[in-house]
């Protein structure tokens, strides 16, 4: 059955009110909302090698309306924001629909959809050095001395244009208030963005968070190799704390937002209520 | 919980570039000698690897 169909039966059979998917537009994909008022829509609903975290649309639906039923196309990777989501209560499983695609290229799959399968070699810096996009931390650590990495890691945070791509396009940023916008820890309207302070606080709360989708590094528009870094932080959780965010519905021993939540993830208190 | 969660700062530190620059110690109040032994061997260890290389006045000067 394809996804179109898929889709038109679970509105047809009224298990979703409403339909996260992609759409062209200008002969660009981008994510669309389908309902079922216009059933037409639904045959240019595509799916495509672009990614965009579709989980994070409907967390923000799901804060206007809580009970709203969404249907999402979901990846491996999507799959692993919403287990996180579900664990940290912004989205409620019972509210949300997955449609599979495909995710890594296989011969029995007609086409991998996914942005992610090639590793990039963009940013200078990264062609001279040989160091690509889809790097482990471990051969960081093999390869270069603390000097080097020192001077490799500034390069890359000097080379930050703040512009809050990487945690605007995260799935699992969804703190109320964002340290990254406290002006007495990171300086608003200066440049380089507070080197390493800004990127450091940004990984630090990763930690045990990330899922490593990697869509911070694409939408990066500096190449800054975050993802490399994120994945040091979780192999460093997963060392100490032996946690793997996105598997099961544990929540990160690890976490900043501490063992009471003073900072109150959204939209939290509605789930709240019935449980404490 | 604490040792952990310096593990995770030094580990990620380490893996900057800021190599043993975080150093934890439980000492009691009782243990005078301990504090001063473990802030000396700290004090010199960090005079022996130099200044912050993250310090304003290098960043400034193009260190970095």
């Amino acid at each position: 059955m394809d996804i179109i169909n898929q889709v038109e039966q679970l509105f047809i059979q009224n298990k979703i009110d409403i339909f996260l998917g992609y759409k062209e537009l200008d002969g660009h994909l981008i994510p669309h909302g389908f309902t079922p008022d216009n059933l037409d829509e639904l045959k240019e609903l595509k799916v495509s090698e672009n990614r965009y975290s579709l989980e994070k649309i409907a967390t923000h639906l799901s804060e206007k309306d809580p009970d709203l039923k969404i249907g999402i196309i979901a990846r491996d990777c999507n799959q692993r924001a919403l287990n996180l989501l579900y664990t940290w209560k912004q989205l409620k499983p019972e509210n949300i629909e997955i449609v599979n695609v495909n995710c890594c290229p296989s011969p029995l799959k007609p086409h991998p959809d996914c942005s992610y399968l090639e590793p990039k070699q963009s940013g200078e810096f990264k062609k001279e050095h040989g160091i690509d996009y889809n790097a482990e931390p471990d051969s960081l650590m093999e390869t270069f001395n603390n000097n080097e990495r020192f001077s490799r890691w500034m390069y890359e945070f000097n080379k930050c244009i703040k512009c809050y791509g990487c945690r605007n396009i995260c799935p699992v940023c969804f703190c109320t208030e964002c340290s990254l916008e406290h002006a007495s820890l990171i300086e608003p309207g200066t440049l380089p963005a507070e080197v390493p302070i800004f990127h450091l606080v940004r990984a630090t709360h990763m930690a045990g968070r990330c899922i490593d989708c990697g869509l911070c590094e694409e939408a990066c528009p500096s190449h800054i190799p975050l993802r490399l870094l994120y994945r040091e932080v979780n192999d460093i959780v997963s060392d100490v704390f032996d946690y793997k965010p996105g598997e099961g519905m544990e929540k990160s021993p690890f976490t900043i937002i501490g063992d009471d939540v003073v900072l109150e993830p959204k939209p939290m208190d509605f789930q709240i209520q019935g449980e404490k | 919980m604490t040792i952990k969660r310096v593990t995770f700062v030094q580990e990620l530190l380490k893996f900057i570039g800021l190599e043993g620059r975080l150093h934890l110690e439980w000492i009691s109040s009782a243990e005078a000698q301990k504090f001063v032994q473990v802030v000396t061997d700290f004090t010199e260890k960090i005079r022996e690897m130099g200044p912050n290389p993250l310090n304003v006045d290098n960043v400034i000067k193009g260190a970095i």
